[in-house]
């Protein structure tokens, strides 16, 4: 499934019907209409059987990648049954009604990928584009929105986007919910991505080619499946996020002034950074403004649980009207209302444990510091950390600044932490 | 020989006595008896007492329910003895004579005498004075808009009329079971102890955010409250009622018990249930009340490693 809301894909749905009568697009048909017919035979739909009730939970959309049946999919697609294979199996459902049993043998769960194989399959398989396309390019998605069949949704290729860390092709069509999986080709019909993701109004994702040619040459070389998942997954996360967070310790992290304070810029072309304050309230009798950053690169675990963001948040507060004590009566309460940005259930990780002390830079300001920390429970040594730090030696002016990192070890975690409270200073 | 007749109440506490200077005493409904009782059980002539050495022989005057003996200290049946109790009807009657020890004189419980000066004017007056100026200088702080008196005014006549239902109970209580209404008395005990409760959250609080250790954590808070309660309760109970020390401060620690429990079983629920949100003090208080000096940010995190190891463990209990 795509990760977006079912009712929202309906309403996007009326729009590209209506769209399809312009005749821009006419010629765009017909290459559609040829793929389509060349190819409606390799796009499969994958669906997760519940054994107990016997029917389908999920549904997703996959395509052969060789003559022996090694089939890719999305990683969020077989997810229940990768975590509890007692419980959910896996089939695909060919477009002439023929169904088979598939068997999970790798995933990639930094890129939202999964090879499964199906024992006995017989049929065509796609090519993989070796080239990336150009921008401009138009593409075609195939796959099975919302059950209702194989649908083709002509787009256009925007390349890798560059405002997130994993690598995503920015593809102009709409995706649905149900054509997860699915491949997006061009005219050729060689693959140039996995559809996997919407953001609403033809602004869709892929995962590129070249991240599903590596976990197929990877399970080549290796020639069997992978017997513990949630190894493998660990491994993913641990490797992930020590490749991020060492490429931002190679750089100097730059500040930028918000109030009287020096706070971190955005880190990184991924982090994008908001600002907003209350200036324009008349009414308001306090001076707050603050600048909030973010990358938006979750990594999906289940429906209920996302790893991989980064984000950090700065307010700078001025009392202007209010006195010390009514000034501090309205900081606390703005402290006491932080909450980490991923999602996360009592399955997948332990509760907050948190560290409570106050600092004194070097340059004399005293702060107040709290240190939350959660364990990820099936991800040994990779933490949810919740840091928080305000001023306390200033009775007209307050700094807040906070971050979350999602699934980080140890010494990532806290070297984050050092350098952030270096680089985020008001004297 | 002098006889005292007491008519046992509830609890065998003394509600009438007559004292008859006689050596034959008669007792019944009727108006012709030297005690006249109004049970409608007790037939009119009911008995009769004839003074015999230390005690009196009793002679039932052929009633229609008769004597039934309770208690009698002396070793002959026959003869009843100074502290002896019968029952005729529904009526338990003692039988005491003049020279029948008594228990020593009680002092006064000091709570006793002091919670009566409470009962004045001029400590009802500027405690009221207090609390009213506390509750203002809260909502004070605690507003972030313009100051407006129609903003302020109805949290602190709430608050204030709270009090005074609270001082009218209690006074309505002492007026019925003591003859005593004490209102001012009780008025300034719900105000002393707003005030003790008040600073004392305020004290906690600012210890609290000081050395922000379990010590001042939300336990003691409680427990800090429910102490108060128990005090101010017996003090309110010594002014209203006549309960003895001990049922007193049983019963408010009973009282004082249920409301735990109660507020327990409410968030029984909660207990133990997950939660995604991270539990922190978030107390923060104008710079003129931190007190302690804080560490470098190196020595901060030099102390993190304990929390590593915590989450690690719970990670593993699955």
């Amino acid at each position: 499934m795509i990760k977006n809301r079912e009712a929202s894909a309906m309403v996007r749905m009326a729009f590209i019907f209506i769209l399809s009568w312009s005749s821009s697009i006419c010629a765009q048909n017909d290459i559609a209409r040829d793929l389509f017919a060349d190819y409606k035979s390799a796009v499969l739909q994958i669906r997760i059987i519940d054994l107990t009730s016997g029917s389908k939970s999920a549904i997703g959309s996959g395509f052969p990648v060789n003559e022996s049946g090694l089939i890719a999919t999305n990683y969020h697609v077989i997810q229940l049954a990768a975590s509890e294979p007692q419980q959910y199996r896996i089939e695909y459902l060919t477009e002439t009604n023929k169904t088979g049993k598939l068997r999970l043998v790798d995933v990639d769960v930094i890129n939202d990928l999964a090879l499964v194989e199906a024992v006995d399959f017989e049929g065509q398989f796609m090519q993989l584009a070796t080239q990336e396309p150009e921008i401009g390019m138009p593409v075609y998605a195939l796959g099975n929105p919302l059950d209702l069949g194989l649908t083709v949704v002509p787009g256009t290729y925007n390349g890798i986007n560059r405002a997130s860390y994993l690598p995503r092709v920015h593809f102009t069509g709409s995706l649905n919910p149900g054509m997860s999986g699915g491949p997006t080709m061009d005219r050729q019909g060689q693959v140039v991505g996995i559809n996997v993701a919407t953001a609403g109004n033809q602004v869709s994702f892929l995962v590129p080619v070249s991240r599903l040619q590596t976990l197929v040459s990877d399970y080549r070389a290796r020639g069997m499946a992978i017997e513990n998942m949630q190894l493998r997954i660990g491994e993913q996360l641990m490797a992930e996020q020590q490749e991020k967070f060492s490429s931002l310790f190679a750089h100097n992290w730059q500040a930028i002034s918000l109030g009287e304070a020096q706070v971190l810029d955005e880190l990184a072309p991924f982090v994008k950074c908001w600002g907003g304050s209350n200036s324009s309230d008349d009414k308001a009798q306090f001076l707050s403004a603050d600048r909030s950053c973010r990358s938006e690169d979750n990594i999906y675990m289940t429906s209920t649980f996302a790893t991989g963001i980064l984000e950090y948040q700065f307010i700078w507060l001025e009392a202007n009207q209010l006195n010390s004590w009514q000034f501090y009566n309205y900081y606390e309460r703005l402290f006491g209302d932080f909450a980490p940005g991923n999602r996360a259930g009592e399955e997948n990780v332990t509760r907050f444990q948190c560290d409570h002390g106050f600092t004194r830079q070097f340059g004399g300001r005293q702060n107040k510091n709290v240190f939350c920390l959660r364990a990820y429970k099936d991800y040994p040594k990779l933490y949810d950390i919740l840091f928080l730090q305000g001023s306390v030696d200033d009775k007209e002016n307050a700094l807040i600044s906070h971050f979350t990192l999602a699934g980080v070890s140890k010494e990532n975690g806290l070297a984050f932490t050092r350098k952030f409270m270096e680089v985020s200073q008001w004297q | 020989m002098a006889v005292i007749i007491e008519v046992l109440g509830w609890g065998g506490k003394r509600r009438q006595y007559f004292k008859v200077d006689a050596d034959q005493v008669s007792i019944g409904r009727g108006y012709d008896n030297d005690i006249v009782l109004s049970d409608p059980h007790i037939s009119e002539n009911h008995l009769r007492l004839n003074a015999c050495g230390d005690g009196w022989v009793i002679t039932d005057l052929d009633s229609l329910n008769g004597l039934q003996v309770i208690k009698n200290p002396s070793t002959d049946e026959s003869i009843f003895t100074s502290g002896a109790e019968i029952k005729l009807g529904h009526t338990k009657l003692r039988l005491v004579a003049e020279s029948h020890p008594l228990e020593d004189t009680k002092m006064l419980h000091r709570l006793e005498r002091d919670t009566s000066k409470l009962n004045r004017l001029s400590v009802w007056l500027p405690l009221l004075v207090t609390v009213f100026a506390t509750q203002l200088l809260s909502v004070y702080v605690s507003t972030l808009e313009e100051w407006e008196w129609k903003n302020a005014i109805p949290v602190i006549v709430s608050a204030q009329l709270a009090i005074f239902v609270g001082a009218i109970f209690w006074s309505l209580l002492g007026r019925l079971v003591r003859h005593e209404a004490h209102f001012l008395g009780q008025y300034s005990l719900i105000l002393l102890a707003s005030l003790l409760f008040t600073g004392c959250s305020w004290l906690l609080s600012t210890l609290s955010y000081n050395f922000s250790s379990a010590l001042f954590g939300d336990m003691v808070q409680q427990l800090a409250s429910m102490s108060i309660l128990l005090l101010l309760l017996s003090a309110n109970l010594t002014l209203a009622t006549n309960l003895s020390s001990r049922a007193r401060w049983s019963g408010c620690a009973a009282f004082v018990g249920v409301v735990v429990i109660i507020g327990s079983v409410g968030q029984m629920k909660s207990w133990g249930e997950f939660s995604p949100f991270p539990q922190y003090s978030s107390t923060l208080a104008a710079p003129a009340l931190l007190v302690v000096e804080g560490q470098t940010s190196e020595e901060f995190l030099a102390n993190i490693d304990p929390l590593f190891q915590l989450v690690d463990k719970a990670a593993l209990e699955k």
